[in-house]
């Protein structure tokens, strides 16, 4: 049945997909300011110089602590939803499960448009919390969904078989259901992570003077200058994505999540 | 099931911590957004929003030309993905799951890196121009940045893989025996694959062009640095004016208007789903 022109799609599939990754590797590395192709010689001077930005610099440690903070708050509020809408039968399950799928729905772009009105109308609002609140409210989809997952994996009566055997229903859900939690848990703090971390349309309305994120100033880096650096730092947050996807994949299979 | 009297409470306890956050710090700024569209604020309720964005010149063809190039990346990526989907689904379960971390690996990284690659592409002294130049077939570079063909190019590779995604698990269903009893029973190649394939995999083709069309209608980097003004789409249009013209409720007008396409598509599917079912 898989004919030979098939593979020969699938080929030119993995050409399209991958294809880019292997130019900003190459333009990295090369010599020449003007980004001609092929690069002429090799150098280390835009992974140098990459380090001696201040503006790269400072906004990837922001990214870090903005993704991993909105990520474990959005779990932490997640997860209990999750577990209610899986163990639970309710009247409004189907509109609170609309509610949370619902930031997935919207336009990024419109999300932080609509989030910064709505904050300058709250009055003055640090920039980091206008981004960890627009953060954390972007992953719920994320970390509901794929919890809520892993739970209907669960048998339900494993947690009924502990309560009835004299556990609490704390103790239950703490001893029995949260390590059969860790796999569902673990990816949506993956993709939870990866989400925030390369989101550009909600952090550049919530970006302030000083405070954005790393995403944000490369894209306007490159608004005033075209040179290898840009290239240099997408073949650094390559390589950290790779070792992080491959990672988790191995784990946990991701793809099936996405 | 569990059924306990003080279930109310507890499920309270469980869902409101997340649903006030969601409440208060997402759908009241979409409300407020809404509000703002039909409230310039001058006045009273008005449509006049919508219908200068409308009668616009401007905004109609950049509204037209964001649904074109959504429609041409999705028709692009169903083409692509089809045959590679089923090769796929067809591999022995470890190659598959090694290629498919590859699949999602353009979809971790972050668009601005992945739409930079395009500009060394596609730029003034980028490869193709270097091809065609030393190959004598221009004598000038030609122009592919701020074009519609490098934004179809960009969206395409920027949301493949939500294409192959949904239809590499419709087809990973689809058992052998039923190819097999259809080749068996005459049907050729493609009469299999248009018969038997494409039915059964119907659901991740839709579900893929849904993701397709509106990740590529209201995306942003990539319109942002491979059209940037001279070719707008939605998501640059209302940057422009929120950030540069300070029009906020014409940029309130732009935005409404993409929540309602993307609203309206996703409707569209679910009532095709309905209508399957």
């Amino acid at each position: 049945m898989v004919s030979r022109w098939m593979y020969a799609s699938l080929v030119v599939l993995y050409i399209f997909l991958l294809g880019p990754f292997i130019i900003i590797f190459m333009a990295s590395f090369g010599a020449n300011a003007t980004m001609a192709f092929p690069p002429q010689g090799f150098t280390l001077d835009w992974f140098a110089n990459v380090f001696e930005t201040s503006q790269f610099i400072d906004s990837f440690w922001i990214s870090l602590r903005l993704a991993l903070l909105s990520t474990i708050v959005s779990l932490i509020m997640g997860m209990p939803v999750a577990y209610a809408l899986t163990r639970f039968q309710f009247a409004a399950s189907g509109f609170v499960e609309t509610v949370f799928s619902a930031p997935i729905l919207v336009p990024g772009l419109v999300i932080g448009f609509a989030m910064l009105n709505f904050f300058v109308l709250l009055g003055d609002m640090h920039v980091m919390t206008g981004l960890f609140i627009g953060h954390t409210a972007i992953l719920f989809p994320y970390s509901v969904r794929v919890v809520s997952a892993s739970l209907r994996n669960l048998d339900p009566y494993v947690e009924d078989a502990a309560v009835s055997l004299g556990a609490n229903r704390l103790r239950g859900f703490l001893l029995v259901v949260l390590p059969n939690m860790r796999a569902g848990i673990a990816a949506a703090f993956v993709l939870g992570f990866i989400t925030s971390f390369n989101n550009v349309p909600v952090s550049l309305f919530l970006s302030g003077p000083g405070v954005t994120t790393l995403p944000v100033s490369m894209l306007s880096y490159l608004e005033y200058y075209f040179d290898p650096t840009i290239a240099a730092v997408s073949t650094l947050l390559v390589i950290f994505t790779v070792v992080l996807v491959q990672t988790a994949e191995r784990a946990l299979g991701l793809s099936q999540f996405v | 099931m569990i059924r306990r009297p003080n279930q109310r409470r507890t499920l309270l306890l469980l869902v409101a911590p997340a649903f006030i956050f969601v409440f208060v710090f997402f759908v009241l700024p979409l409300i407020f957004l809404l509000s703002q569209s039909v409230l310039p604020e001058d006045g009273g309720f008005t449509l006049t929003g919508y219908v200068d964005f409308f009668q616009s010149r401007v905004s109609r063809i950049v509204y037209l030309r964001t649904l074109k190039l959504g429609l041409i990346v999705t028709g692009i990526s169903v083409v692509m993905s089809y045959p590679a989907a089923f090769v796929l689904a067809r591999m022995p379960a470890r190659r598959r799951s090694f290629l498919m971390s590859l699949v999602i690996l353009p979809l971790m990284t972050n668009a601005v890196a992945r739409t930079f690659a395009w500009l060394i592409i596609l730029g003034r002294r980028g490869m193709i121009n270097q091809t065609l130049l030393s190959l004598e077939l221009v004598e000038q570079p030609v122009r592919f940045i701020f074009t519609e063909t490098a934004i179809v190019l960009g969206l395409t590779q920027l949301f493949l893989p939500l294409m192959v995604l949904p239809l590499v698990s419709a087809m990973e269903n689809i058992p052998d025996d039923v190819l097999e009893a259809a080749r068996s029973l005459g049907a050729n190649r493609l009469t299999t694959f248009a018969r038997i394939v494409v039915p059964l995999s119907s659901d991740g083709l839709v579900l893929g062009a849904t993701l397709v069309f509106t990740g590529s209608v209201t995306a942003f980097v990539t319109p942002a640095i491979l059209g940037g003004s001279r070719l707008l789409l939605m998501s640059t249009l209302l940057r422009q004016k929120a950030v540069i013209l300070f029009d906020q409720h014409a940029a309130a007008v732009v935005a409404v208007v993409m929540i309602a396409t993307t609203l309206a598509v996703n409707l569209l599917l679910r009532v095709g789903r309905v209508r399957q079912a």
